[in-house]
């Protein structure tokens, strides 16, 4: 998994910070939060396709995040611990929601921009206009392929192939079993695959 | 025992190995189309990968700004939570302290009353223990005399005291 801070770091003092957020440190908080929003964000928004939700959805989730703190025992990660409540956040939301097929749930004002990782907002390189043209219908065609999935699938597909997380990693951000996870990437891979052949077989 | 789509996914993904691989690579009824849809879900892996990849956070610094005043803000209720929890907890304990506040102050009440009353009881006896021991005065030869004698208890002292007596009778005198 990646994350905003060096692999280093992150191994080195995660748990410090979770334990000084324990004990009620809220510039400790702020550090995890700094290392870990754009990809709360990022995956959040790859759930519900607006950046205003996934902005919403992602503080709600640091908050609930802080709220529960102190039950973080440390036996997983705290990016898979945090993930769960994202998904829980984010799961939760979208059935309220009841977002389902394309087109309405899209926020066409956003500016797509491809970025490291590592870096803080700074895109890669300057596309040509025509590159961006053909980029955003791309973009928009995936977006709308996994629109149709269900929430959990999408949830599942999302956080294997683009967080790279193990079955068992996924099962316990989604509080489910590895055989359900197994399951879920099977259905959502099999729809994508239909939806999406045309684009990944001509790029 | 895994079902066939948990099977598949382990396969795509590179999960299965050794005796399991096998069993699952000969149970396959067409194994060109089946490496085609393995091509075909790297492709689409990648294809993810490259078009959302990780999205920039606008204003990422005004989001944790936000997040931090929220943050303050649960405290504080938090805060004005266990205070008012402190505060119902208090109320509830006021009712068996009033209680034993009662009874200890009845006790004290009780053993005050005591030792008041033990003390009260000489204090309002005279100093004096007044008796009257004689007065028998002839009336005729003195009227209005009046003869007393006082023991004070304290002292041992014992006083006679007389009033309008003209003259002391022979029966009073001293023996």
């Amino acid at each position: 998994m990646q994350t905003e801070a060096t692999p280093a770091q992150a191994d080195v003092s995660e748990l410090d910070l979770v334990r000084r957020c324990q004990a009620g440190d809220t510039e400790a908080f702020d550090e995890l939060v700094t290392r870990y929003r754009t990809r709360v964000f990022s995956m959040i928004y790859n759930m519900v396709h607006s950046e205003q939700d996934a902005w919403d959805l992602a503080q709600d989730s640091f908050l609930k995040a802080w709220k529960s703190i102190k039950r973080f025992r440390g036996r997983s990660s705290f990016y898979t611990w945090i993930y769960r409540i994202v998904m829980n956040v984010t799961i939760d939301w979208l059935r309220k929601k009841h977002v389902k097929g394309a087109g309405a749930e899209f926020d066409d004002a956003i500016q797509l921009r491809q970025v490291e990782p590592a870096s803080k907002t700074v895109p890669k390189t300057e596309a040509l206009p025509y590159e961006i043209m053909e980029r955003d219908e791309i973009r928009a065609r995936i977006e709308q392929a996994i629109a149709q999935l269900s929430s959990e699938q999408r949830a599942v597909i999302l956080m294997k192939e683009l967080e790279d997380m193990q079955y068992h990693e996924i099962a316990e951000a989604l509080g489910c079993s590895i055989g359900t996870v197994m399951s879920r990437l099977f259905y959502a891979r099999k729809k994508l695959q239909n939806l999406l052949r045309d684009v990944y077989e001509n790029i | 025992m895994k079902t066939f789509e948990e099977k598949w996914t382990a396969w795509l993904d590179g999960q299965l190995s050794g005796r399991e691989l096998a069993e699952f690579e000969a149970s396959l009824p067409d194994k060109a189309a089946a490496e085609a849809e393995k091509t075909g879900a790297r492709k689409l892996r990648q294809l993810l990968k490259d078009e959302l990849g990780v999205r920039a956070l606008k204003n990422e610094e005004f989001f944790s700004h936000q997040l931090r005043e929220r943050v303050a803000q649960q405290r504080d209720e938090a805060t004005r939570t266990s205070a008012g929890r402190r505060m119902e907890s208090s109320t509830w304990w006021t009712i068996p302290r009033l209680l034993w506040t009662g009874t200890v102050s009845i006790a004290v009440f009780l053993v005050c009353t005591v030792l008041v009353m033990h003390d009260k009881s000489p204090s309002e006896e005279s100093q004096y223990l007044t008796q009257i021991l004689n007065a028998r005065v002839d009336p005729i030869v003195s009227p209005n005399a009046t003869v007393s004698i006082f023991e004070v208890k304290q002292d041992r002292v014992t006083v006679l005291w007389t009033e309008g007596l003209q003259s002391l009778p022979a029966d009073y005198a001293a023996k």
